[in-house]
């Protein structure tokens, strides 16, 4: 059993039930991400952690307490919100130590601890500003120093780097695991952009419709994501209609086209439809050597974006992206030509048909 | 706003209006001014003042409606700002609701309002459908009288008080702000006294001034229920008595006025915070 345990985790409003049997287990120290579009329930799984709002059933267990039910300020539990919530009327040094004082600290250890929260978040220079004299970013670096002043168990952020613009976004995300990684603290970190999440997690929980549809570290939902939800919704993908021709040996047929695929997909029989998915980046052109997976295509058209260059191709009747890395000495073929393209076994992945 | 934007693009009716509004303003308050002057035939002098400051009613009446002011402002503001803050967090349905009753100061005349007090609280009050007394009438005590007279000065209040707390919760983010506290261990009474109330600073004097003004300038449910109040008694004075009136009307514009200036500089500070941020 983990530090931090949700088992069956449920919540429903008036109308509408938002988390469905929601299970999940978290090791002391790690830094795990929920994933997902819009409304698919992570702000309010994450405030039933912080205690803002009470399952409607299911259980938290936290370092082997149940916390289902426990008053937000009875817990100690960090969180950082999207809109800084800093206090507007405290200066930067009273916002962290709001929480110390609170817990009656004595003075003396009150600013030991402030000074140490200011020198890991940089922000010596602005300690005595107040929250409508820094930045997005600076503000942000606020809450999460007087999140962490605390010594929280847990540290929960509802997309901390949504209101802030791209260039910061990148640094202070870093920063933030930066930080997570030296003081060894468990966090849940909450956010819609995959990018963000891949970068930073430890483990991911792709979310969708109040469940978890796969729990893994980025490389595991990147590479194997287990349903086409998943694969969808991280990364590009594409993804094709096609037929069960042989289940043992991973044989699929799409628009006559045969693929073989190194995933095995168990309950399958010969005929049954599936989907089949393969990441843009696996596809390169045919050469020699290479035997699986070699098929005629003809070029559609071609994009550069910067140091990807994606093209797009016609297998079938089924049109797919192929994405190689720019170069200058890149030799693309001309659109409307008809080629051989290849991929892996591996890169084949067959879905579960949902 | 429309009709004031096209006012605004024709400079020469902006400044007729403008002039007669300032003369509109201006006019009796300078009239108020020199009458209050001219006790002595054909002298400047300030013998007005002198002897309206030198009255024992003034000081006993004046000093009777400051100590009730506050008493008004503290009870209002111990009413209002959890009602406010409670509508802002939980209950934003309810919010057109108590803006609708606490308007009804302004609907209800204060005279219905005054009579109506004297008719509930001038019998002995009961438990409802008993005959178990609880006390007597409060209106045959001081204390109860006070009691009543404060309770209709906070309803002659609410629309005002109401409306500039709200307002100053709308500047902050009441729920983020609530929750950020309780998640750092706040409990309700730390989370108002601490992080919501120093944050309606503004909003809350501004209220307080209003509500200073009203219950100072109170005539009619101070007279009906008889209590020592300062307008009541500048009214009686006006009875029998020329200039000292006028001469405390016009002291009575200065202190409001002196009053909207501290709101001023203290909102104005602020606006310029939030402006910012
Ligand atoms: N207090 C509430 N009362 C009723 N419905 C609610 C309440 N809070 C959230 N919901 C609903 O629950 C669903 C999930 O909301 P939630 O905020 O958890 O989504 P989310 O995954 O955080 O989305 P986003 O990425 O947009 O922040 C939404 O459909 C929302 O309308
Ligand atoms: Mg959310």
């Amino acid at each position: 059993m983990g530090y931090l345990t949700l088992s069956k985790i449920s919540k429903q409003f008036a109308d509408a039930v938002v988390v469905q049997d929601f299970n999940l287990s978290i090791e002391k120290g790690e830094f795990v991400s929920f994933l997902g579009p819009s409304g698919c329930g992570k702000t309010t799984t994450l405030r039933m952690v912080a205690g803002f709002e009470v399952p409607t059933s299911g259980q938290i267990i936290l370092d082997g307490a149940d916390i289902t039910d426990k008053a937000p300020n009875q817990r100690n539990v960090g969180m950082i919100f999207q809109a800084y919530a800093l206090f507007p009327n405290m200066t930067v040094v009273q916002n962290i130590g709001f929480g110390l004082r609170i817990r009656k600290e004595p003075e003396p250890a009150i600013k030991e601890r402030v000074a140490e929260m200011l020198s890991l978040t940089h922000l010596e220079k602005h300690a005595d500003k107040y929250p409508y004299q820094l930045s997005g970013g600076q503000q942000q670096r606020v809450a999460l120093a007087r999140a962490l002043a605390n010594h929280p168990q847990v540290l929960l952020l509802d997309e901390p780097l949504s209101a802030l613009d791209a260039k910061i976004r990148v640094s202070l995300r870093s920063e933030i695991r930066m930080i997570q990684k030296k003081l060894g603290i468990t966090a849940i970190f909450v956010t819609h952009d995959q990018e963000e999440a891949l970068s930073i997690s430890d483990r991911i929980v792709v979310m969708n419709e109040g469940r978890e549809e796969q729990v893994g570290t980025p490389f595991e939902i990147y590479n194997f994501p287990k349903t086409a939800f998943v694969a969808n919704f991280v990364g590009t993908l594409n993804t094709a209609e096609a037929e069960m021709v042989d289940p043992v040996k991973g044989i699929v047929k799409m628009d006559g086209v045969q693929f073989e695929s190194a995933n095995q997909v168990e309950g399958q029989k010969r005929g049954d439809r599936v989907s089949i998915a393969i990441r843009p980046e696996r596809f390169s052109f045919a050469s020699e050597q290479k035997k699986a997976n070699v098929v005629d295509c003809k070029i559609e058209n071609i994009t550069f974006l910067g140091s990807v260059v994606r093209i797009q191709i016609t297998i079938g009747r089924t049109k797919f992206n192929m994405d190689t890395f720019n170069n200058p000495f890149l030799e693309l073929p001309k659109i409307g030509a008809v080629t051989q393209v290849t991929c892996s076994r591996e890169a084949v992945l067959i879905l579960d048909r949902q | 706003m429309n009709l004031l934007s096209w006012l605004r693009k024709v400079p020469l009716w902006s400044g007729f209006w403008y002039t007669l509004g300032v003369l509109y303003f201006i006019l009796p308050l300078y009239a108020t001014l020199d009458f209050s002057l001219r006790i002595q035939r054909d002298v400047i002098s300030l013998l007005a003042y002198q002897n309206a400051f030198a009255d024992p009613g003034f000081l006993k009446t004046f000093v009777y409606s400051n100590i009730l002011a506050v008493i008004t402002i503290l009870f209002s503001l111990l009413l209002i700002v959890p009602t406010s803050y409670w509508i802002r967090l939980r209950l934003p349905e309810a919010r057109r609701i108590v803006e609708y009753v606490t308007t009804l100061a302004i609907v209800i005349p204060a005279i219905v309002m005054g009579f109506g007090l004297i008719s509930v609280y001038g019998a002995p009050i009961k438990i409802p459908f008993t005959s178990i007394q609880l006390t007597d009438s409060l209106l045959n005590s001081p204390v109860g009288t006070n009691f009543i007279v404060i309770m209709g000065y906070t309803v002659l209040a609410l629309p005002l008080m109401y409306r500039s707390v709200d307002t100053g919760m709308r500047t902050i983010d009441v729920r983020v702000l609530t929750e950020a506290a309780q998640s750092l261990g706040a409990n309700w009474f730390t989370i108002i006294v601490r992080v919501i109330l120093p944050n309606l600073r503004a909003s809350i004097l501004s209220g307080a001034l209003l509500t200073f003004a009203i219950v100072v300038g109170e005539v009619t449910i101070s007279s009906i229920l008889n209590v020592p109040a300062f307008s009541p008694y500048l009214w009686l004075m006006g009875q029998h008595k020329a200039y000292e009136p006028a001469a405390l009307s016009f002291a009575s514009f200065l202190m409001i006025w002196a009053s909207m200036g501290v709101i001023q500089i203290v909102t104005g500070g602020r606006a310029q915070a939030s402006v910012a941020h």
